[in-house]
């Protein structure tokens, strides 16, 4: 058959490193019109990566893309929505305080008027807004605020201004994350309805159940590759699962040695103030020990983590630390209790990118570096410091070079030298390894070990599976929110893990 | 030949020494440069000792009030109601400050003590600093919108609490606190050095300084280290209305008098010159030294154009070309950070 007209679009062949990290290794996607094209993989398998590069985010470094056939190249994503390839984002890009119509119409709005003269015609916008959502059997207002919708009506919004465009391809990103069970349905019905009419449908998503209710073809992503396409009539979830978490094993984490002792922290029944974070979630934790938490994207790890370090609002449940109830309202109070946390944004919430190293290591501890006049004992802080960042090889010119000017694995180990410097018992790390490279993810590693072995004990918070099985000695997973199950070191399993982080879903 | 080439190398080393001394001081050798052209236009006259006199009583009022919007903006705030502010706190000193035989004053027939106006315009300034600080830190409204406001409820306070009237006929005892002088040097200046040295240990030696710097460079790093940010920021803007509150009280002392547009634009003026002194405005960077040398170098701009017969039109005109020049470097300097 002419490959002309049997893909809408094919992206071959296509390669894109990252400073570290080979992000795609000739990956090849073909899509067929009329078709749901699911995407899948673990997180950070590539398909985001994938699909920037499709809408020109990032450019490749090699591979070609060709749509209806031809060769095509695009720069953002305003040239492939005009072209006729549009992407529904996870986190939707609308302007909240204007009208529908004006939202669908944004940047090409119909006017009327002689010369340069133009003055907006809002009565065609609403017209053809009104038409569109007949065209899609959708009962919307056209001139209702955007903001005033709900997240499943913007995105129907979304996916309403993509067929205006008159998009044969559909790229959607995590649709259903923040979305109800019926508003679901409702979007797999208009979905089902964009198929029909010949839309090919690329659909990301780590929901299971969702994959096997609308998708046609199924491509697999892991490490960077393409694993390979299936019909999703011959797979099974079992089958999926093994496909999107592979089966070799690596030695690259260090031996735990620690002796595992008595409970240093015990949550019960935990949960947010905020309805659609985590809910009743109970572990306990034991010196020594470190506790893994997995899950998928939305599974509210972070937001766990954060509301144990008093940063988040909870509504109920407990809190005990060597048998002692304790409250903790703010980071001080963590700190006091002995927690320290190094937080998932290195950037966003870690470092201070203009003051010194030394400063950046010394700041949750600076009450105690103060002399009689209540003023900071600079030359103690410097002494200290610089024992912490030499014993963790801090790699920097000097204790007064601005922490901005580190790598990032450099930038890390000063914020694991902070938190060891309040001298914690109970160590959280989201993500202690993210972005940064693959040695300086080795010396992270071996520093847990060794703290483990101190007696301290460690939560970690990981989107990487070998990470967290190679590191924890128990893995606890969460999925939207609620605790489905904690995994002992022998049990776990990438299967395993990805089974409870998809109970729910 | 080897002994040209050590030449070389050492000149060179010399360079590129003194080439990062200046790109580190920038702002001192600007200032430095400025005052050098000065004196050399004028002969010296412009840096004879009573003139660096003046210079220093003019510009010392100013000092305060840039000392304490220098501290906001190393937070990342800002304060646009400095020159309200100081303008009532000049009002309120001077009213319990006045001759108690004028027949014209506020509180005519009292005579109050020394102390008084002076703790009362102190009080006055950490009042409304208090009141920015509660609306920035805990209502969270953007400093910008809160100071704008608090600027236009301290002008109606002080136009209410005078009745539109000017302030006059104040005791001479106030009066030399800040037109008096120690042998050569200016009461101001001393007041003036006082409180620069405090702000120095602050931001050198103290963890709430450390907390300030923290707070500007990133707030969500500095709450998840344990850094109380709401009390932080209600001290600095309480601390800038307390140093505020000096500024106004000492200026009715050195002008004799209070009325509606005294320290009219003295945000602007303080402002514009801790920028020029290298306090950012993407927050988290400053020091006092580039505080005060911003504050001079501003003063020896307009001291030198008036000095050389500059119209008070065109100086206008060219402060407001220094000041966007100076953000604009600022944030060329700092545009990585985005």
């Amino acid at each position: 058959m002419d490959t002309q007209n049997e893909f809408v679009l094919q992206m071959k062949n296509i390669s894109k490193s990252f400073p570290g990290v080979r992000a795609l290794d000739d990956v090849t996607l073909n899509v067929r019109p009329g078709s749901v094209h699911a995407l899948m993989g673990e997180n950070g398998a590539g398909k985001s990566t994938l699909m920037k590069c499709l809408f020109g985010i990032y450019h490749a470094e090699s591979g070609e893309i060709f749509f209806k056939g031809k060769p095509v190249k695009f720069h953002s994503t305003k040239i492939a929505l005009e072209a006729g390839v549009s992407m529904i984002q996870q986190e939707l890009s609308n302007v909240p305080a204007r009208s529908i119509s004006e939202n669908i119409w944004l940047g090409r709005e119909p006017t009327v008027g002689f010369g340069p003269f133009r003055f907006l015609n809002h009565r065609k916008m609403r017209e053809d807004t009104r038409a569109l959502m007949t065209g899609l059997d959708m009962d919307i207002n056209p001139d209702e605020q955007v903001g005033n919708l709900s997240i499943s009506r913007q995105q129907a919004c979304e996916i309403a201004k993509a067929v205006s465009y008159d998009a044969s391809v559909v790229v959607m990103d995590e649709p259903t994350s923040s979305i109800t069970e019926t508003e679901t349905e409702h979007l797999f019905k208009i979905i089902r309805d964009l198929r029909s009419k010949g839309v090919a449908i690329i659909y990301i998503s780590h929901k299971m159940s969702e994959i096997f209710k609308i998708a046609d073809e199924v491509s697999v992503m892991r490490d960077g590759r393409m694993v390979g396409s299936y019909a999703a009539a011959d797979l099974t979830e079992d089958k999926l699962i093994s496909l999107m978490v592979g089966r070799e094993g690596t030695n690259r984490f260090p031996p735990v040695e620690s002796t595992i002792g008595e409970v240093k922290l015990k949550v019960s029944g935990l949960t947010s103030a905020n309805p659609r974070s985590f809910k009743d979630v109970s572990f306990e934790l034991r010196r020594g020990e470190i506790l893994g938490i997995g899950g998928l994207v939305g599974a509210q790890r972070t937001e766990l983590v954060e509301a144990l370090f008093g940063l988040r609002e909870t509504v109920r449940g407990e809190v005990f630390i060597d048998g002692k109830k304790v409250k903790i309202r703010s980071s001080k109070d963590a700190i006091r209790h002995g927690m320290g946390f190094i937080t998932e944004d290195r950037r966003g919430s870690g470092i201070f990118p203009l003051l010194s190293v030394s400063v950046n290591t010394a700041i949750p501890s600076l009450e105690h570096f103060q002399n009689k006049l209540r003023l900071l004992a600079h030359r103690r802080i410097l002494a200290e410091t610089t024992k912490y960042n030499e014993a963790l090889r801090t790699k920097t010119p000097s204790m007064a070079t601005l922490i901005q000017n580190l790598s990032g694995g450099n930038q890390q180990k000063v914020l694991v030298s902070r938190w060891l410097m309040t001298q914690p018992d109970i160590i959280i790390m989201d993500e202690p390894t993210r972005g940064i490279d693959v040695g300086a993810k080795y010396e992270i590693y071996m520093i847990m070990a060794d703290l483990a072995k101190q007696g301290k004990s460690i939560i970690m918070v990981s989107s990487e599976m070998h990470e967290l099985i190679g590191m924890s000695h128990r893995i606890m997973v969460l999925c939207e929110g609620r605790h489905t199950g904690t995994l002992d070191k022998s049990e776990a399993t990438q299967e395993s893990i990805m089974r409870l982080a998809a109970q729910f879903i | 030949m080897s002994a040209s080439k050590t030449g070389v190398s050492a000149a060179t080393r010399s360079f590129t020494a003194g080439r990062a001394f200046v790109s580190k001081n920038t702002n001192l050798v600007t200032f430095i440069i400025l005052a050098i052209v000065l004196s050399l236009l004028t002969h010296g006259k412009a840096l004879a000792w009573d003139s660096v006199q003046n210079l220093l009583i003019a510009e010392s009022v100013r000092a305060f009030a840039a000392l304490g919007v220098g501290l906001i903006i190393i937070t990342w705030g800002i304060d646009l109601s400095i020159g309200s502010v100081v303008c009532l706190v000049a009002s309120v000193s001077a009213s319990f400050a006045q001759n108690p035989d004028y027949a014209a004053a506020l509180y005519a027939g009292k005579d109050f003590p020394l102390w008084l106006p002076i703790v009362a315009g102190i009080l006055t300034g950490a009042f409304f600093g208090l009141f920015n600080g509660v609306l920035v830190a805990y209502g969270k409204l953007p400093a910008f919108i809160a100071t704008l406001g608090t600027m236009s409820i301290a002008k109606g306070a002080q136009l209410i609490y005078t009745r539109a009237s000017v302030v006059g006929s104040l005791k001479n005892t106030y009066k030399d606190f800040a037109q008096g002088s120690v042998g050569p040097i200016p009461h101001l200046a001393i007041f003036v050095a006082i409180a620069a040295l405090i702000v120095w240990i602050v931001l050198r030696h103290t963890r709430l300084g450390t907390s300030f710097y923290a707070i500007g460079g990133n707030k969500v790093a500095a709450r998840v280290s344990g850094i109380n940010v709401e009390k932080n920021l209600v001290i600095v803007y309480l601390f800038a209305g307390a140093l505020y509150g000096i500024a106004g009280t000492l200026l009715s002392s050195r002008l004799g008098l209070a009325n509606a547009l005294t320290a009219n634009g003295m945000e602007l003026d303080a402002i514009a010159a801790v920028t020029v002194g290298g306090v950012s405005q993407t927050g988290g960077i400053g020091t006092m030294s580039g505080m005060i040398i911003g504050v001079l170098t501003l003063g020896i701009i307009n001291y030198g154009m008036t000095y050389l017969g500059v119209d008070s039109y065109y100086q206008l005109l060219i402060k407001g070309f220094i000041i966007i020049i100076a953000v604009f470097f600022d944030m060329k300097k700092y545009a990585r950070r985005a």
